[in-house]
This record gives structure tokens, sequence and C-alpha cells, in this order.
């Protein structure tokens, strides 16, 4: 497992957490870059290169927001990882669809879980008007970035759209 | 030894599995204080060239917010500096204004110019009186210079005044110390002139050309200009008397009507 490549990603995750995580959230609403990682970690890499990426996301998203719960973070970014790693060896994800089916299900489960591990005052609140719209907001940037991944879309292709 | 490897090379998926619930469990349960320096050490290791970055670009967003707001109020300094300027000059004007009486028989309105309009020379200015104020047509208008013009048109608000400069306003005129008689008249594109002055009247250069009441429109007395050249042509029955205009007529701003003492 080559190191430089993760260290990079980590970095831009904490590049995304102190810098681009409020120019791009929407109406509160963050895009879940971390989880994304570790997602795309997952479902083009080995599967210890998956759990053990995803522990230390864990890591280091905890360590600026809530240091004390960076255990948890870990374990549950780690099962994240494991899970999306599972689910690609049992499914077909030649589909964009499935991919995308892949992205939400992971980034719904992994905002649900960290906002059970965060104990917010108002669960469902937070569900309604955090969690599901980031989940949402995750699977418009990966639709995104497949089509230009996959070479559905291009700069050429863009410039002739408008 | 044997044994151990392959045990290992069995279980290596399950010992990964376990060594990061082992680590994750540690993490959480070890002291506080241990969660806090494994915090310190990633933020010192990962995070703090961004932090630096990010408080680079807060200082520089505070100070281009602070010299945008320098702008602003540099902009405002300025405006109110020249409205001040203005103010003094306003003062000035309103100053020298004070002493000036009008002729006998004569009160005075005082009006502010809100506009004129002409081609290179203002011949016509809008005042800011009108109906409301009793100002009638025919109402003639000085300022401390001498006549400037009479108001020839009058709404509720506001009345406009043809100036002399205006070819097609003629005054009734005479030199004031030879006391004989002219009509004072702009010639378009050229200056002012004293017309129909006998060729042989007492008239040179330097001499106060004065309106002589008798059009019935202006007052007797209210300077008009100064002769500028006088011309005598050896078979012209009228001399021609050029005049430099008492009035400034690029700077008229605050004007006076004249109302006759007897009129309501």
């Amino acid at each position: 497992m080559k190191l430089i490549p993760y260290i990079l990603y980590l970095l831009l995750v904490a590049f995304y957490e102190v810098i681009l995580r409020d120019l791009t959230s929407i109406y509160g609403v963050a895009l879940g870059l971390p989880v994304l990682l570790v997602l795309a970690v997952a479902v083009y890499k080995s599967e210890l290169s998956a759990i053990w990426f995803g522990f230390a996301v864990g890591l280091v998203t905890a360590a600026t927001s809530r240091p004390e719960l960076s255990g948890w973070y870990a374990l549950a970014t780690a099962g994240l990882g494991s899970a999306a790693f599972h689910l690609r060896e049992r499914l077909n994800l030649e589909s964009l669809a499935s991919k995308l089916l892949l992205v939400f299900g992971g980034a719904l489960v992994y905002n649900v879980v960290m906002t059970v591990i965060n104990r917010p005052d108002g669960f469902f609140f937070t569900l309604g008007t955090s969690v599901i719209p980031g989940a949402l907001y995750t699977t418009v940037v990966a639709w995104v970035f497949f089509q230009f991944s996959e070479g559905r879309m291009t700069p050429q292709k863009m410039k002739a759209m408008f | 030894m044997n044994w151990i490897s392959t045990q290992f090379a069995r279980h290596w998926r399950n010992i990964h599995y376990g060594a990061i619930i082992v680590l994750s469990l540690a993490i959480t349960f070890w002291p506080v204080q241990a969660n806090r320096v494994l915090g310190q050490v990633i933020i010192g290791g990962l995070y703090y060239p961004f932090f630096k970055i990010q408080t680079a670009i807060q200082v520089l967003t505070l100070r281009e917010a602070n010299v945008r707001e320098l702008r602003g109020s540099l902009a405002q300094a300025s405006l109110q500096i020249s409205l001040n300027e203005e103010a003094v000059r306003e003062n000035k004007r309103l100053r020298s204004a004070l002493g000036f009486e009008p002729p006998s028989g004569y009160r005075l309105m005082p009006a502010e110019v809100i506009s004129v309009s002409g081609y290179r020379l203002p011949i016509t200015a809008v005042i800011n009186r009108g109906a409301k104020d009793s100002v009638y047509v025919n109402q003639p208008i000085i300022n401390q210079q001498g006549l400037i013009g009479r108001v020839t048109d009058i709404t509720t608000d506001f009345a406009t005044v043809q100036l002399l400069t205006d070819p097609a306003n003629r005054v009734a005129a005479r030199v004031e110390s030879s006391r004989e008689m002219g009509i004072v008249r702009y010639v378009s594109g050229s200056t002012m002139i004293l017309d129909n002055f006998p060729v042989h009247g007492a008239v040179a250069v330097g001499d106060t050309i004065v309106s002589s009441g008798l059009g019935g429109v202006y007052p007797p007395g209210l300077r008009v200009g100064i002769v500028a050249s006088v011309q005598r042509g050896e078979h012209e029955p009228f001399a021609r008397v050029t005049l430099e205009p008492v009035a400034n007529f690029h700077s008229i701003e605050e004007l006076f009507l004249l109302r006759p003492d007897d009129r309501r």
C-alpha cells in the first residue's frame, strides 16, 4: 500500500475541514467530502486500504470537532470503508445509478451514525435539516465527479452546451 | 513460529479488523487528556498549514474591508470638503448681497437660478420663484452688478428669465454722464452694443450705460454696461458703441426680482 496518495487525501480532508467546508456549504448543509473519499478508496482500492484509510479519516475529522470522540469517529468511518468495500464485491457497480446509490446510502448511514455519536438535542430535526440534505448534496457532487471521471462530461462537451 | 505465520496468513483480514477495533476502543476509553494530545498531534501535522492559510485569508479579508471602509470615508470627507467650500463661496456672495439696496421705489425679492440655457452664452435662466411668489411677466431682474433681464414666463413655482444676452431683449438706455440715449442689445455671436446712438453723441470709452426707464419695463438708473469702444463713421448717422456688460452672465446664481412699492 503506497502511503503518499493517502497522505495527500488526508491533507485534502484537512484542507476541506478548515477552508472548503464553509465555502461549499449551502444553507448550513455541508458536503461530505471525507465520506466521498472513503467510498472512493473502498470502490477503487483494496479492503485493507479502505478500512485503514477510513480509520485515519475518522481521526482527522474528529481532531478539530470532537477530539474526545475520536475513537468512535475512527471506528464508524472504518466501518463505512469496510461496508462499502463488501458492497462493491457483491454488487455490480458498473452503472452510474448503482454507484450513486452506494454514495447516497453510504453518506446517509454515515451521517446518521455520526449524528447518533454526537447525540444532538433534536435528532429528527438534525435528520431533516442536515443529515438527509447532506447525503443528497454529497450524491450530487459525486454524480458530477463520475460524469467527469468516466468521460461522460468533458470540457469540450461543456463548451458545446453553453 | 511457523504456526504463527500460518495463522497470520489465514486470518490477516481479521487481525486488521481486530487491530482497528482495539485501537478505536482504546482511543475511546483512554483518558480525555490523551485524546486531546492525539488531536493536537493531528492538528499540528495536518491542519497547521491550512490554519495558517485560513488566518491569512481572514486577515486579508479584514484588511480589504478596512480599506473599503476607509475609501468610503475618504469619499465622504472629500464630498463634505467640496460642500464646505461651496458653502464658503455662497457665504461670500450672500455677504456681498447683504448691503445691496434696490432703486428708489422698488423692493427686492431674492431668487436662485436653477438652470440656464443657451449656446455658448446663457440667454435664458429659470429661477425658483413663480406665481405663488406674485412674480409677473416683464418683472425686471438685477443682481449686485447690474441689470440681468426680465421675466418672460411663469409657472406656479418657477419663472423663466430672458437675459440681456438674448439678442431679442432690448433695453432703452442712456449714457450715465451725458444722458444721451440709445438702445442696448446683444449682437448674436459678438458683443453688447449701444444701438441708435448719434454719431456726434457725447460718449467715451469707460462711460457707464444705464437703463433710461423709457421702455416701460426696466426702471431708470440700472447699470447695464461700460463703453468698451466707440467708432464714428464719417457718413454714418449713428456711432458704433460696443459695451462690456457689467454683469457676468456666466456666473449668475443669486438674483433679485424688482417689485414696485405700489404693486401688491
